[in-house]
């Protein structure tokens, strides 16, 4: 059997909260040698949260948030306040393929580790910043975090209730979704490496990135200067298009009827035969103009019996349905757990755990979680030994001087 | 292999919607060279969707369809007949990536079968993205957009709140669901295109939508393993104030103070009001506890205010305050417009229109708008004249309905 596909790819990996970790994770994932610069001075925000494996917060290494995202990753832990530290992080950048980092524009210039400064230490350098506003225009210097970057993308002023208030999309849904565009924009500069010999510099937004998911939106304003309102689940193609309560303490579950057809078919399903005659909702013009009574016909369906009852029912009729799923729903789904998605390490502080793994499966280049998330600094000794070349009493030395802090 | 970034690969795409059309389209847009199949009977059902100018639905002009397709070539053909198999085959011999989204059960009658395919084109690298992945006991289940963002765990996040306990779980605008897996599978299929340089194997990528949404389910997917907690809809359940949508004069904004100076620095914008000094507010986490009062303290003097000056005066202290940007508000803003970030058109339907580009910048391998998308059957003559399809049997074939 093959490798996995970025099998012998280094990566200097600056990141820190969640964007750049989403994004370095994805080189993890395809078995790229991902390596965390850390330091106590500047803690990784998402050590420093909740949840914390059974709820006791002590130390660095026991936020689930944390070791979800920085998994098969190893952990350097550098002072770069300190000469020697930032000498270390060239040096470590001069055995490295790929640089990359998510702090606000200009912080790596202002560390000394700008892509100036790498590229001569190390001329074929991939470097990747990610930033809520990008490195150039008016506002690149603003701060952004990801929750805020879903309204300011578009996104928020699409989505919500009818005639409500504009709403959040996920919680930072802004962060996952910049982080992966920067892996394939990495990607595409490795293979560009690989044609040319060429390395570069990547300056992306998680702004735009955001709005890069937004045609509908978008295109309808270029073209006719007015915007989709916001209209909860519905969709001006498809009814039944929404989430509907189901029995028991706040279950539901999706459905969606995409032709008449599928409407005859729900309606046999539902017990209600005569429905699929009935004028007022046998085309998808008289299922739009009578939503709010479709709607409730389906609830007092729905409402009499479980999500996952429904759901059974509604795919042997070849109706597109699931259960909503919660965070417990998620980590117990049969279909998930059938395809091996979970994985579950022996962590040395927070023992078992489950976690989500890759969405893909490789025929020739499995990609498998090699690791836990990284304990903080559990590769420095690794890390400066085997790859920066240190001898094990220049390390000692180093963490007397509390340069490995 | 010549040229920048992605020139010289070749891409073949049978996508419907936003799933593979989005990860080709990433690829056309840094070089590939990216040939879409679509049945000759209507085509990608995007077409069908719109926005459309006018409102008036024509399928060489929806907006979804057109920012999906850029830089592609499009070719029309119905595999499921024996002639079109065989230019099917051709088509793909030639190819670095297939990429589809057709559903696991009618993959067969498509062609969309690995083995067949890779003893044609051994180097093939197919990426068959599907809702719940091709094994497993959902792997046949129906589903759509909306489903597939309540089966990653997703919809159940949003919505809700104080005031709306009744309503259900709220899903994201769009097609939130495709877009997420074609990036990711983007990023698969190109891991295993840069493999491939160096080993020379071919394979088939199996890609899961559902647990692509799993995995960006923040604190969701892992509350239960580590707290044995469930995290029900973030509305009602923040940890941290104010990190909230609220109403100014002339739009909306959002209000974030997750840090103790960004909160001192809005009270003092706010001109110091004497109920900032209440103990109730006195730290993040008492804030979120409190919310319901503070937010009733705050939302008269927040009415008050114009969204661009409180955004602009927020940014000069380094509090992460954002509009919520209408589409009016992206298509005007300078800062996108200095970045480049849209970018104009002609196209011989829709006519010239504004398009987003990019979210990254690659200094090497600059993104380029080469040709819009391509009407239904555009390029049949000029691709299927490179495989050695004359102009008789063209038309043969268009008979036939098979182009």
């Amino acid at each position: 059997m093959n490798k996995a596909p970025l099998d012998g790819i280094r990566v200097a990996d600056f990141c820190w909260a969640w964007a750049g970790p989403y994004g370095a994770l994805q080189l993890a994932h395809l078995g790229a040698e991902v390596i965390r610069i850390e330091s106590t001075t500047r803690m990784c925000p998402s050590r420093l949260i909740p949840p914390w494996a059974d709820n006791i917060q002590q130390g660095y290494n026991r936020s689930g948030y944390f070791n979800q995202y920085n998994q098969g990753k190893r952990s350097l832990t550098l002072n770069l306040k300190t000469a020697e530290g930032l000498d270390l992080a060239k040096k470590l950048v001069a055995k490295s393929d790929i640089v990359i980092e998510n702090f606000a524009a200009g912080i790596m210039d202002k560390m000394g580790l700008g892509y100036e400064v790498l590229r001569a230490i190390k001329p074929d350098i991939i470097m990747a910043a990610l930033s809520g506003y990008g490195a150039t225009g008016p506002e690149s210097s603003y701060v952004s975090y990801g929750p805020p970057q879903v309204a300011l993308s578009g996104m928020s002023s699409l989505t919500g209730y009818d005639d409500g208030v504009p709403r959040q999309a996920g919680f930072s849904y802004g962060d996952p979704n910049g982080g992966v565009h920067g892996a394939y924009a990495i990607l595409c500069a490795l293979l560009h490496r690989a044609k040319t010999g060429e390395g570069q510099y990547i300056d992306l937004s998680q702004r735009e990135a955001c709005a890069m998911l937004l045609p509908e939106g978008i295109m309808e304003y270029v073209m006719n200067k007015t915007q989709p309102p916001r209209n909860g689940n519905r969709d001006p193609y498809m009814a039944p298009h929404g989430v509907f309560r189901c029995q028991g303490d706040d279950r539901w579950v999706s459905i969606v009827v995409r032709d008449d057809a599928e409407w005859q078919r729900l309606c046999a399903v539902m017990g209600k035969p005569e429905l699929a005659s009935n004028a007022q909702f046998a085309t998808l013009a008289a299922r739009k103009e009578n939503e709010d009574a479709l709607e409730a016909t389906v609830t007092a369906w729905t409402r009499g019996r479980s999500a996952e009852e429904a759901t059974q029912q509604l795919q042997q009729a070849g109706i597109p349905s699931y259960p909503s799923l919660d965070g417990r729903d998620l980590l117990a789904n049969p279909q998930a757990a059938a395809r091996e998605f979970f994985v579950e390490f022996e962590h040395p502080e927070v023992g078992k755990r489950r976690h989500l793994g890759i969405p893909w499966r490789m025929s020739e280049t499995p990609c498998t979680v090699q690791r836990p998330a990284p304990m903080l600094g559990e590769a420095t000794e690794y890390v400066l030994e085997q790859i920066v070349g240190l001898s094990h009493a220049e390390v000692v030395a180093l963490r007397e001087k509390n340069v490995l802090v | 292999m010549p040229g920048r970034g992605l020139e010289g690969f070749r891409v073949v795409e049978c996508g419907d919607m936003v799933a593979a059309s989005y990860a080709t389209k990433l690829m056309a847009d840094m070089g590939a060279e990216v040939i879409k199949i679509e049945s000759p009977t209507g085509g990608d059902s995007a077409r069908q969707r719109g926005p459309f100018p006018g409102k008036i639905p024509h399928p060489e002009k929806s907006g979804l369809f057109l920012y999906l397709n850029t830089n592609k070539r499009g070719v029309t053909l119905d595999t499921e007949q024996t002639r079109g198999r065989e230019i099917f085959h051709k088509l793909v011999g030639q190819a670095d990536l297939l990429v589809h989204n057709v559903h696991p059960t009618a993959m067969a009658a498509m062609g969309l079968d690995y083995a067949e395919l890779a003893a044609l084109n051994p180097g093939l690298i197919m990426t068959s993205i599907t809702p719940f992945g091709l094994k497993g006991p959902h792997s046949h289940y129906q589903a759509t957009d909306l489903t597939l963002w309540n089966a990653g765990g997703l919809c159940y996040l949003n919505g809700g709140g104080p005031g709306s306990e009744d309503l259900p779980p709220l899903r994201a605008f769009g097609q939130q669901a495709g877009f997420q897996a074609g990036i990711h599978a983007a990023v698969a299929a190109l891991g295993a295109l840069f493999a491939r340089m160096t080993n020379g194997v071919g394979q088939h990528i199996d890609f899961s939508i559902q647990e692509t949404l799993m995995a960006i389910s923040e604190f969701a997917g892992i509350m239960p393993s580590y707290a044995n907690q469930v995290v029900v809809r973030f509305t009602g359940n923040k940890a941290i104030r104010p990190l909230d949508i609220m109403e100014c004069k002339d739009g909306w904004i959002y209000l974030c103070c997750v840090e103790e100076h960004q909160w001192k620095g809005f009270v003092d914008i706010m001109g110091n009001p004497e109920w900032a000094d209440e103990e109730l507010f006195d730290t993040r986490l008492h804030r979120a506890e409190n919310w319901d009062a503070l937010q009733v303290l705050m939302e008269p003097w927040v009415k008050e205010q114009t969204v661009e000056e409180l955004y602009h005066k927020a940014q000069a202290r380094r509090i992460p305050f954002a509009p919520v940007s209408t589409m009016g508000d992206l298509l005007d803003s300078e800062h996108l417009k200095a970045r480049g970030f849209f970018a104009e058109i002609a196209h011989p339907e829709a006519g010239t229109l504004s398009y987003p580009t990019a979210p990254y910048k690659l200094s090497a391998v600059p993104w380029t708008l080469r040709r819009p998308a391509p009407c239904l059957g555009q390029h049949n003559a000029e691709v299927y004249g490179a495989l050695g399809i004359g102009a008789a049997e063209m038309a043969q074939l268009q008979q036939q309905r098979i182009i």
